[in-house]
């Protein structure tokens, strides 16, 4: 099982094998290697699109997660039965939202793009941050994450939850 | 593989070329057939052919098979055969012409970015940049470009001549790269298309790559054959690290998704260009010279 990259944007070069790396190291991390998971980079016209027709919110942000399993307790692993069940669902990354993101804050594209990333798995694995408590719980995971994903690799990376700027 | 798809295309044109002079050279031949009896020729569709024209003894050739079809000849004295129906088509073929360049974005070419340039050779178009030293061409060829769906869509439309309806038609053909460093015998190719999916939907919820590579080999380097024996890399079943890195490799060298979407552009027009230059010579060969 493995990660289903796309890019469908011309706007952000990107390095696909560098993303899928670090994917695959959160993976890892979380010991979610067993699941499907896609992670499509897409640009401001689509992520506002997808943004406007799911949340009705009609302009384009960073990240965007679409749950297979949508009622995961947080943390839980799913225990499926079947082969076609382990998946863990799709994350679209608006990369032109966070490359001006990038720009405004002097900041390596690819590592946000990772930390996004990760903020985003927490939502498939059920974790949300709509109140105090849950955004406690997500920004623990999400440090726990990036402080492994450090570890391995040398990178500093930090959890987006402390921003809270997205849902999934 | 470009090389081995142009050779499917030639072939496929020179059967269908086979098949017109065959037709063509059906009168001939049903005569011989008829004038010699022992010459064990079996063409039973040329023979009911001629018994459905043939009214007696084989003495001069009388197409009345199209007799009641409008066939009325017109003397013009170029030596040719015009027929009313040849009038009709001649006609058409104007108001068509007409048509198609109405709609013609521009009679020139969109530019590529890149500093690519471009060299082309009837259908078949060529983009060769130099990068550090290392050459990157990329082939392609606008026939056989345009996905079935437009076509389908653009049938309907050109039936109903409607302009509200009418789908903008696009070419996003297969085109093949190669990377060949300085002083190399062999090429990097790599094989790369425009992922069905993606061409249907358009602007629906595309969710394949824009571009996508098929298959990878090394292939002697310039204008050679292409060499069957030389192991080729398919990407059904690669692994996916691996298929990112050589996307990756591209992009380095300018073949990304910019690239892929100025290139369904470059072909585009190209297409329509060409289309329109057909229509003005299957125009010139039905009407009078």
């Amino acid at each position: 099982m493995g990660v289903v990259l796309r890019n469908l944007q011309n706007v952000v070069p990107l390095r696909r094998a560098r993303l899928r790396k670090d994917v695959e190291t959160l993976r890892h991390i979380l010991g979610i290697q067993k699941f499907d998971l896609g992670v499509i980079c897409v640009d401001n016209r689509k992520i506002q699109r997808i943004n406007n027709i799911y949340r009705k919110k009609n302009m384009p942000t960073d990240v965007l997660s679409f749950p297979f399993y949508e009622e995961l307790r947080p943390g839980k692993l799913p225990c499926p039965i079947y082969r076609d069940e382990l998946n863990l669902g799709d994350i679209f990354l608006g990369v032109e939202y966070l490359m001006k993101q990038c720009q405004q804050q002097s900041q390596d594209l690819h590592g946000i793009l990772t930390s996004v990333t990760a903020h985003g798995i927490c939502h498939l694995l059920g974790y949300r941050h709509e109140t105090e408590e849950e955004w406690k719980e997500m920004l623990q995971k999400e440090s726990y994450i990036l402080n492994e994903f450090n570890r391995f690799t040398g990178r500093q990376l930090v959890p987006l939850t402390k921003k809270c700027s997205q849902d999934g | 593989m470009l090389k081995s798809l142009s050779r499917t295309v030639s072939t496929a044109v020179r059967i269908s070329t086979a098949t017109m002079f065959s037709a063509r050279s059906l009168q001939p031949l049903t005569r011989s057939t008829l004038c010699s009896p022992n010459s064990g020729t079996i063409r039973p569709f040329s023979r009911s052919l001629w018994m459905m024209s043939h009214n007696g003894a084989a003495s001069v050739y009388r197409p009345k098979l199209f007799s009641s079809k409008g066939f009325t000849p017109v003397s013009c004295g170029c030596g040719s055969l015009h027929t009313e129906g040849d009038k009709a088509f001649g006609n058409f073929l104007s108001d068509e012409i007409k048509e198609e360049k109405k709609i013609q974005k521009s009679s020139t070419l969109p530019k590529m970015s890149g500093g690519w340039e471009l060299q082309q050779n009837g259908t078949e178009a060529k983009l060769i940049r130099t990068i550090s030293g290392e050459k990157v061409t990329v082939t392609f060829n606008v026939n056989n470009s345009i996905p079935p769906k437009f076509e389908e869509g653009a049938e309907q439309a050109r039936g109903q001549k409607s302009a509200e309806n009418e789908p903008d038609i696009v070419s996003s053909p297969n085109f093949v790269v190669e990377v060949t460093k300085q002083a190399a015998k062999h090429s990097l190719v790599f094989d790369c298309h425009y992922p069905e999916d993606e061409a249907i939907h358009g602007e629906g919820e595309e969710e394949s790559d824009i571009f996508a590579i098929r298959e990878v080999s090394f292939q002697p380097e310039g204008d050679v054959e292409w060499k069957e024996t030389a192991y080729t890399l398919n990407t059904d079943s690669l692994d996916w690290a691996l298929y990112d890195h050589l996307m990756d490799f591209l992009a380095d060298r300018g073949v990304d998704n910019t690239f892929a979407d100025e290139l369904v552009e470059l072909s585009t027009a190209m297409e329509h260009h060409e289309y329109i230059k057909f229509l003005e010579d299957l125009s010139g060969f039905v009407k009078c010279n």
